[in-house]
């Protein structure tokens, strides 16, 4: 469990998602805290993308509620752009915006929506550029770019918006393997600075090696979560015991 | 056979200045073609956005049952009656210039087909790139304008440019409500000198040559978009 006992930065709690009849996540309660790194494993269909995509409502939740910065997110009366600002998303195909330079790519929205001037949010961005060894191609264009160096760019552009929680969703999914490496290093980097980040993911050595806190996720719920040590080292599900005798 | 051609001409276009008909006839072609098309683009961006909206979130029902209407109506006339409605109906009792007139017929008309031109463009924008921009905290008609826009105008602005060279050419009834351009240009002249040949040809010649020069401009702007891709 977390070390932070602390008001959580995010919590679900009996958090539901129907598409019709398909009941694709069921009573969901869990607590995220400032600092934790949580990494959701399972296997495809499980959900996991879903219950991602409902923290940041990219997915309407049709059950519970989700608090964050002290309100119900999944309240269609709160103002959820004023929080996703807040809240950074990295997507498996990357969503970088192709008709505009990585640096435009990076600044536009702390400059539209944060009001932050041009040469400074440039000067940011040249800043994180450099961290994630990408200074050299601020004026390229995406399509320019490896997806492993296109990814390295969907995560500083999110963290141009100075962003409470990262939300990963399956970042090196659509990776050539080769590049995989590099969107870790960046991720893990994240990590050590205390970055509260919540990952899909199928890398187990990222998992266990970075995460503070891994949930195992199986027909729309989390049915084992543990520190790493504990849910790889010693599972006691069975659908977890299958899973990982299938992954590892 | 040259001397009878000379004669024609000299009967058509120079004797008493008739080649003014064609000159001022052209000028107001361009401006009906040029004003119309901008009309057409502004009508064409706000339906867009208003069917696609609907088509992906089911917002604006109302708005999009106009739009809906406007689509059909507009679609299934034909542009002459559309024309003439405009100019003996809705302004009917008013004196107003038939320059804006024929403007307002034939931009509400192309704004119909534009506002498809656009809706499949802002289709053919990845979902992935709606999401991104609703993910750093966009709304979405922040995300429309920033995002998904440039993107799709740039998909569709070779298509765009045909729809207006067909415009061009859809503005020739214009003399149905007694509006010199270049068409009524040339019909008067024939209607004066009593030879159709020269004047008509004339104007089939000018009107062909626009059309190949902005169907040259459309061809070196595709290419032009094509090599920003690679």
């Amino acid at each position: 469990m977390s070390a932070n006992y602390g008001t959580p930065l995010i919590q679900v709690q009996n958090l539901g998602k129907s598409f019709g009849d398909l009941k694709v996540l069921q009573g969901i309660t869990v607590d995220i805290h400032q600092g934790d790194v949580v990494c959701v494993i399972g296997p495809s269909g499980s959900g996991k993308s879903t219950f991602l995509r409902c923290l940041n409502r990219l997915e309407e939740a049709t059950e519970g509620n989700i608090f964050f910065d002290g309100e119900d997110i999944v309240n269609p009366k709160t103002n959820i752009d004023k929080h996703r600002q807040k809240m950074g998303m990295v997507f498996q195909q990357f969503n970088l915006f192709p008709h505009m330079t990585i640096l435009k790519n990076m600044t536009l929205a702390p400059v539209k929506l944060q009001g932050e001037s041009q040469p400074d949010a440039d000067k940011r961005a040249m800043q994180l550029l450099e961290r994630v060894g990408l200074a050299d191609r601020a004026k390229a264009y995406p399509e320019q770019l490896s997806g492993g160096q296109k990814q390295r760019i969907a995560i500083v552009r999110a963290l141009m918006m100075k962003p409470e929680v990262m939300l990963f969703d399956e970042p090196t999914s659509a990776l050539d393997p080769e590049m995989v490496g590099e969107v870790l290093a960046v991720m893990r980097e994240l990590a050590q600075e205390r970055m509260t980040m919540v990952v899909v993911t199928h890398e187990m050595g990222f998992a266990r090696e970075v995460a503070n806190r891994v949930m195992f996720m199986d027909g729309g719920n989390f049915v084992e979560e543990g520190s790493p040590k504990e849910l790889f080292g010693n599972p006691r599900n069975e659908r977890l015991k299958s899973f990982l005798s299938k992954v590892l | 056979m040259w001397k009878n051609f000379c004669d024609t001409f000299y009967l058509n276009f120079i004797k008493e200045d008739r080649w003014h008909y064609i000159a001022d006839g052209l000028a107001v072609t361009l401006q009906i073609t040029l004003l119309a098309a901008i009309l057409g683009i502004i009508i064409g961006l706000i339906v867009g956005v208003i069917r696609t909206t609907y088509e992906k979130t089911h917002k604006l029902k109302v708005m999009n049952f106009f739009c809906t209407v406007y689509l059909t109506v507009i679609r299934g006339t034909p542009v002459v009656v559309q024309l003439l409605i405009m100019y003996f109906v809705i302004f009917g009792n008013s004196r107003i210039d038939k320059v804006p007139v024929a403007v307002m017929a034939f931009g509400i008309n192309s704004g119909a087909y534009v506002a498809e031109i656009f809706r499949s463009g802002i289709n053919s924008v990845d979902g992935g790139q709606m999401e991104a921009g609703r993910s750093l905290g966009f709304n979405y008609l922040e995300t429309m304008r920033y995002i998904i826009l440039p993107q799709a105008f740039k998909n569709v602005l070779p298509t765009l440019c045909n729809e207006f060279i067909a415009l061009l050419k859809e503005t020739s009834v214009a003399g149905y409500i007694a509006l010199q351009d270049l068409t009524k240009g040339g019909d008067i002249i024939r209607s004066r000198t009593y030879s159709a040949f020269m004047p008509l040809i004339a104007v089939a010649i000018i009107y062909l040559l626009l059309v190949m020069i902005l169907s040259r401009l459309v061809g070196i702007l595709e290419r032009r978009l094509r090599r920003s891709e690679r």
